[in-house]
């Protein structure tokens, strides 16, 4: 039974949380960050991974058009090592909407989104996996980004300078006496501990659990699930972000990804945040929908499908006036009667920054620190957390700096022996925890198109060799890895990947059996309480 | 352009059982196929261990679970052959293989357990006899020591050793493997191991650990084609007994098979068509004219009947797409889910297995494959293996035995 | 002092003086050359190299065997027995006259079948070896036709020349009377053909008495002039006896000038080739194969003995790669002339690259060796300069590849600095459907020969197979180009043969070769 006491106390590590503990520390107030599982594991980790310029949006919300450009400009400048800033395309199809096309230009010069209109073949030449019947083109500002390595560094800055993290930390219930949040207590997910904190002052940036938590509070929020499904090619399809140009749907938009492409989404609304999945249906749509622009996308190789739940908070009683912008969602609970609990959640990956910015400067005014919010001229420094996830790192150490002794353990995306053995001495505090689950998360490992089938058995047994697996338990562990990249290879199998899903099971179950033995190792995320309930509108 | 009598599609277990049997029984026969899944071959020979795979039912006697399959699943292409065909065809494809420097054993009528590379005990019915005093050895829960390589990525002594808890008495040490370093690959370090100076460096190196036990176990590495002198030697170098364990792939279970049969299928008079798929077939009342391969280097063949044993999807017989999977020669319907959202199920390791796995080929009694209206869709086409519907090789583990029953049988009801 | 003198002297300075440091060459190119190879005691077969050289048992081809045999009969007795007759014939015989028969019509012979000959090798010249050849090739040919031809006119010319009668009179006939004069010049002019300015009696009892007197005074060692059956036809040329006059003084000085300019200059490129390239057969011992233990001064004699015939060059086996890349050096007539400049260290960097890419694809099959009509052997001269040019730091691409380590040639492949990457990004290595295949089963390096000779395959190779598959996956193309593995690469084709999804592992490789060997060939220069 641990007490742990903390001025300012963070709960959930997806980008917003990530972007607060560094808010908060370079305005000198310490904090500590909680989260029930891994880094990103909510919308964070499941997103398209796009830098919005806001030409999305230009016609149906021109508020959220102009903040993703102002914070995809600052993004851009102070975390480039994030960013992939490789443009953007909106390109119509014979069929779309003309009306919008012609609306376009006019609608991101009102929203001061820059926007050049191209001439077809141009626009072609650029990217020449477009369709041939592609009907308008314009170039406009959109990048991708890496969210791991977004909240990675941002997390790093802020245990630099002061603040803390814990993983694995759920909290579970909170004690409220005399109108503010007097104790928090947690349980550490690894070994059942409890864990008590006495914060000053909690911000709920839990992203889709937020109602959930704010509950623990006896606070009411509105939220609804929107599960979006994307799928990720073999290749880098296309140089540049590639949009419809329609008014918005899904199946929208394919971004760049290192040396993949993101092609999605969907909009499914689901009961709960846990344990939702792609699924067959969505993977198909999303092809058949989007090969229109890129007809490439009905042959082309993919690799694995992923879904991520956005939150979309429903205007409740203690959320009208907060409200700072309709993308996002700022809520002080005083209006509910806790004094010192507010809430952060909705919002985009592009605006995390800001979303930061507006809770903290919320969190600071109760807290009487005058000191003003930094995070708009101070550069992000990259950090080593998130090195490994860089796509093409792996491979390019592998070649001009390894070892003597050292082997490629997961081939597809040439990480070495000794680039897993950095991860695991860094991630210490994972013990417990699924190890393979953790290096998949900070490398590439299992991120190729063996999607861990060949990499998830030889790293098991570096797992033994290195004592960290002991007993049945590293089975267990390679089982619940299996299943969980299983989530996501499974909707695309057909052509290739199905003879690679194939042979995995050929390996794993006709070779070695594994279809018995220890279940996996834990049971959160494998529920199946998440079931489509039907699309939103 | 020569005609044969037997056209075999496929160069897997069934493939090869299929043109083994067909030239022993004085039948002229080309066969066509590419590398596939045998070289994912752990070497084992599966009959049946599991059924009902729902309810993970492992079985010691085969022929008691073949009564029951039979029984519970009318429809498995267990069903289309007799216990009797299934004895014989093992027997006649073992001993050929033993004929070529591969030696098999197992226990009539008896599934054994053994080892693997995750460290978990398979079920079998006949193994290589390089595996067998592994057999002995965990049996007996004697005193082992497990051996294995640095820079060897495809087995964990120690994982073998933590997973076997029921096995106190296996000891491991970790090795550097003469002559080689870096990354080390199965197929290699077995090719260099026909070279005694290399098993006796070998064994210099492991006997100091093995004082104190009685069995020592390797990576599948002792040898290429030789197997049982590379063992012998090794036993007498060592002074203990002496056996392997399958690696991970690349393991080198399959490229010796497909060795032997690359050695023991020509002098049979089987013309073989290597690396090269069929691209084109045409039937008529006479049989099939094949086109293998493709371009500059493609082959005609005709034939007066043949044996589709192409395999599943990674062995090319079965093609995907995102809707509905198509049968790859001669688009014979091919039973299978409504729709690709039944093809899996959620949980990868669900018990109950794939239903994709199920899809495949609809034959009558004798394998010959039905058409649309279940008819026989040619009187001289066969199907064997793991094409066939109705059975899930990976789950039921029947995958090498089911392909050399169907085969035999399909090759003597021509 | 006189032209004659002046010029011989000069002349034979200038060929002992060239000759010696030529041959001086000999013992220094081959020293040069000689590496560490060890040379044991010889035997020398003179018999067959004698053979050799007099039979032209190696010269291939009809015209050039004929048209040498021909001048080679032809020339050397011109030379020796009228070149230099002051001091061969006239000590051997001691009634030698140029003008007496046999003399006379010998050189008429002699210098005919030479001519024939030269033509004969200039037809051949002309016909077959033009693209290989250069301004030596011509310029003997020019010099020794030269003094043929001038040779032919002189003597004609001299047949016509009156001022040469006119002063053979005064030496020989001082006394004579102007009718007897007039007779004797009517005899010469009506039976030698002797051209005069006055005019000539034809009556009989005139040219009675001019054979008289021809007979008396001149006979002794004047032959009919008939017997100069070549000058003398062409003494009927239509030129008036003043022209014929000042024609004979220049083409005196034309014949002896050329021929003293034909010595002087015989040190010089292939006009010492009979020198040396007889030599060369000699010590070659009649030989075809490879000796490779040649001590150092028959090296440099081989280097030197070339004669430019261009054999060697028209049945060089990578002959066609010549084609393709046009690197001259690639055929061994032009590479043995470049080596010799690069043992003189007269070769630019750029022309030392282009020498040692050719070195480096000779693949040493013999056949030059074998039809080399000098029997040189050049075998054992590719063979020593490759290592030689290795250890200079001309290791050619595959050998230059080696000197930095992967790594070190992805950082200069990405960076910018050696070019851009694959002109057009339509190379199998580009192509995303190339690898869309792939599912990691590690067969094509399972089955990869060269990785299993290797005792530490990421030490020795860098990357092995699927790994060069799967970084070009990722795009990573700059990270493979320096990889050993793709210039160890044997080109079995086994990976493709045995790849169960149709990825071309073997024909990538070979693509990222090529790629590799035309970034480093525009890196010094000579793309």
């Amino acid at each position: 039974m641990t007490t742990l006491a903390t001025r300012v106390l963070i709960i959930g590590a997806g980008a917003t949380g990530a972007g607060l503990l560094r808010d908060l520390a370079l305005r000198g107030v310490q904090a500590l960050l909680i989260e029930q599982r891994d880094v990103n594991s909510g919308a964070s980790g499941g997103n398209h991974g796009l830098l919005h310029s806001g030409a999305r949006y230009v016609a149906s919300d021109r508020e959220a058009a102009m903040e993703c450009r102002a914070e995809g400009d600052i993004l851009r400048r102070l975390a480039p090592q994030c960013i992939d800033d490789a443009g953007g395309l909106f390109v119509a199809v014979r069929g779309d909407d003309e009306r919008y096309v012609s609306d376009f230009p006019g609608l991101c010069a009102k929203s001061g989104v820059p926007c050049r209109a191209l001439e077809l073949g141009t626009a072609r030449a650029m990217e020449p996996a477009l369709s041939q019947d592609i009907i308008a083109a314009f170039a406009v500002q959109d990048g991708a980004v890496d969210p791991f390595m977004l909240s990675l560094d941002n997390i790093a800055q802020g245990l630099s300078l002061g603040g803390g993290m814990r993983r694995n930390l759920a909290a579970v219930s909170m004690d409220v006496r005399h109108g503010r949040v007097g104790r928090v207590e947690c349980r550490d997910m690894t070994t059942g501990e409890n864990v008590t904190i006495e914060p000053e002052l909690v911000i709920n940036a839990s992203g889709a659990w937020a109602g959930l938590i704010a509950a623990l509070a006896g606070a009411q929020i509105g939220i609804l699930y929107s599960m979006g499904s994307l799928v990720i090619t073999q290749d880098r399809i296309a140089t540049r972000v590639i949009n419809r140009l329609r008014p918005p749907s899904d199946a929208d938009i394919l971004v760049p990804g290192g040396t993949v492409s993101i092609l999605g989404t969907t909009s499914i609304r689901v009961p709960s945040p846990d344990g939702c999945r792609p699924s067959v249906a969505e993977t198909d749509r999303i092809i058949d929908d989007a090969r229109a622009m890129l007809p490439i996308l009905e042959r082309t190789r993919y690799i694995r499908a992923y879904a991520g739940v956005r939150p979309l908070v429903s205007l409740g009683p203690a959320g009208d006036d907060r409200a700072v912008s309709r993308g996002f969602a700022l809520i002080d609970h005083a209006a509910d009667g806790v004094d010192n609990f507010l809430t952060i959640t909705g919002g985009k990956l592009t605006t995390y920054r800001l979303m930061a910015e507006k809770a903290a400067d919320l969190a600071c005014a109760k807290l009487g620190v005058s000191a003003p919010c930094r995070t708009r001229t101070e550069p992000l420094p990259p950090s080593s957390l998130g090195r490994w996830t860089e796509p093409g790192r792996g491979p390019k150490s592998w070649v001009e700096s390894r070892a003597e002794d050292d082997i490629v353990l997961c081939e597809c995306e040439m990480v070495s022996r000794g680039v897993i053995d950095a991860i695991l001495d860094e991630a210490k505090d994972m013990r417990g925890r699924s190890m393979l689950k953790a290096i998949g998360m900070r490398s590439r490992v299992g991120k190729g198109p063996c999607q861990g089938g060949f990499c998830g058995p030889r790293i098991t047994g570096h797992l033994y060799d290195r004592e960290i697996s002991t007993g049945t338990q590293g089975l267990a562990e390679l089982k619940t890895f299996t299943e969980r990249r299983w989530r996501g290879f499974s909707p695309i199998l057909w052509g290739v990947p199905l003879m690679q899903a194939d042979l995995q099971e050929a390996l794993h179950c006709g070779a070695m059996d594994l279809e018995f033995g220890p279940p996996p190792s834990t049971t959160d995320e494998e529920s199946e309480k998440c079931q489509a309930t039907g699309e939103l509108p | 352009m020569k005609k044969y009598d037997v056209m075999v599609i496929g160069s897997g277990f069934a493939g090869m059982a299929a043109a083994l049997f067909a030239a022993r029984r004085g039948l002229s026969v080309v066969q066509a196929g590419a590398t596939g899944g045998i070289d994912f071959s752990t070497g084992f020979i599966d009959l049946l261990a599991v059924h009902p795979i729902a309810e993970q039912k492992v079985w010691e006697d085969p022929f008691a679970a073949l009564a029951a399959l039979r029984r519970d699943l009318p429809a498995h292409p267990f069903c289309r052959v007799s216990d009797g065909e299934i004895r014989l065809a093992l027997e006649e494809f073992t001993s050929f293989l033993g004929e070529h420097g591969l030696c098999y054993r197992g226990r009539e009528g008896k599934n054994t357990l053994t080892l693997t590379a995750a460290g978990t005990m398979k079920p079998t019915y006949l193994l290589p006899c390089t595996a067998w005093s592994g057999v002995e050895a965990w049996e007996a829960k004697a005193p082992a020591l497990l051996v294995d390589f640095y820079g060897l990525k495809g087995l964990s002594a120690r994982q073998i050793a933590e997973v076997r808890g029921d096995w106190p008495g296996l000891r491991t040490a970790r090795v550097r493997f003469p002559g080689m370093g870096g990354e080390l690959y199965p197929e290699h370090m077995a090719w260099s191991m026909a070279d005694p100076a290399r098993r006796e460096e070998l064994s210099k190196t492991v006997a100091p650990l093995a004082a104190d036990v009685q069995y020592i176990g390797f990576p599948a590495i002792l040898g290429m084609t030789d197997t049982g002198a590379v063992l012998s030697h090794m036993q007498e170098l060592l002074g203990k007994k002496v056996f392997e364990i399958p690696t991970l792939p690349p393991s080198i279970a399959g490229p010796r098979l497909r060795a032997a049969f690359d050695r023991g299928l020509p002098p049979l008079g089987v013309r073989t068509c290597t690396q090269k798929l069929i691209t084109r077939a045409v039937c008529s009342d006479e049989g099939f004219q094949f086109t293998a391969g493709s371009g500059s280097t493609s082959v005609e063949l005709f034939a007066h009947s043949a044996i589709l044993a192409s395999g599943r999807f990674f062995g090319k017989g079965l093609k995907a797409d995102r809707h509905s999977i198509r049968e790859a020669v001669f688009d014979l319907p091919v039973t299978q889910p409504e729709n690709r959202s039944l093809w899996h199920r959620p949980g990868f390791f669900d018990p109950r297995g794939h239903e994709v796995n199920q899809a495949g080929i609809e034959t009558d009694n004798l394998l010959r494959p039905l058409d649309a209206d279940g008819q026989p869709f040619h009187p001289r086409l066969r199907a064997a293996g793991a094409i066939l519907a109705h059975q899930d090789w990976m789950r039921m583990k029947c995958g090498a035995g089911l392909a050399i029953a169907t085969a035999y049988k399909a090759v003597i009801s021509l | 002092m006189d032209f004659f003198s002046i010029g011989l002297a000069l002349a034979c300075l200038s060929a002992v003086c060239g000759t010696i440091l030529r041959v001086r060459k000999w013992f220094t190119r081959g020293k040069a050359m000689a590496g560490s190879t060890h040379h044991g005691p010889r035997s020398l077969r003179w018999a067959a190299g004698l053979a050799d050289l007099i039979l032209l048992r190696r010269t291939r081809g009809g015209l050039r065997r004929r048209g040498h045999a021909l001048l080679i009969l032809g020339f050397l007795p011109l030379l020796f027995l009228h070149a230099m007759d002051g001091v061969v014939t006239r000590p051997l015989f001691a009634a030698y006259e140029p003008t007496l028969d046999p003399w006379q019509f010998l050189r008429n012979l002699f210098g005919l079948v030479s001519l024939a000959g030269l033509a004969l090798l200039l037809w051949n010249r002309t016909a077959r070896l033009r693209p290989l050849s250069a301004a030596q090739d011509w310029a003997l040919l020019a010099v020794v036709g030269g003094i043929l031809v001038s040779g032919f006119f002189l003597e004609s010319l001299k047949i016509m020349s009156e001022a040469d009668f006119t002063r053979m009179a005064d030496d020989y006939f001082p006394e004579a009377e102007s009718g007897e004069l007039l007779a004797l010049k009517a005899y010469w002019a009506a039976e030698n053909g002797a051209r005069f300015s006055v005019f000539l009696p034809t009556a009989p009892e005139m040219l009675e008495q001019g054979a008289e007197l021809h007979e008396d005074r001149c006979a002794g060692c004047h032959s009919p002039t008939s017997s100069a059956f070549v000058s003398r036809s062409m003494a009927a040329l239509p030129l008036s006896p003043a022209m014929a006059d000042r024609g004979r003084a220049a083409f005196w000085y034309l014949h002896v000038g050329l021929a003293f300019l034909g010595l002087s200059l015989l040190p010089w490129g292939k006009f010492l080739h009979p020198l040396s390239t007889g030599a060369n057969l000699l010590v070659r011992g009649g030989s075809r194969n490879s000796q490779a233990q040649n001590p150092p001064p028959a090296r440099g004699l081989g280097l030197d003995a070339c004669t430019r015939c261009g054999q060697c060059s028209l049945h060089c086996s990578v002959a066609p790669i010549h084609t393709v890349m046009g690197n001259a050096d690639i055929l061994p007539m032009d590479k043995l002339s470049d080596l010799r400049r690069h043992l003189d260290a007269r070769l630019s960097p750029v022309e030392t690259g282009i020498l040692a890419e050719g070195s480096h694809i000779c693949t040493e099959c013999l056949r030059c060796t074998e039809f080399c009509s000098a029997g040189i052997d050049l075998q054992d001269l590719w063979m020593t300069s490759k290592q030689m040019l290795s250890k200079a730091g001309r290791a050619g691409v595959d050998g230059e590849i080696r000197k930095s380590t992967a790594g070190e040639w992805a950082r200069e492949f990405a960076s910018g600095r050696l070019g851009a990457i694959g002109g057009t990004g339509a190379g199998l290595a580009d192509q995303a459907e190339s690898f869309w295949g792939c599912v990691q089963c590690t067969t094509c390096t399972g089955v990869c020969p060269v990785v299993a000779v290797s005792e530490d395959p990421s030490r020795d190779l860098d990357l092995t197979p699927q790994q060069i598959m799967n970084l070009l996956r990722m795009g990573l193309k700059s990270q493979t180009l320096g990889a050993r593995m793709v210039w160890s690469c044997a080109t079995c084709y086994k990976c493709q043969e045995h790849c169960p999804q149709d990825v071309p592992v073997a024909d990538i490789l070979y693509e990222l070769r090529q790629l590799g060997a035309e970034v480093l060939r525009e890196k010094e220069g000579r793309s």
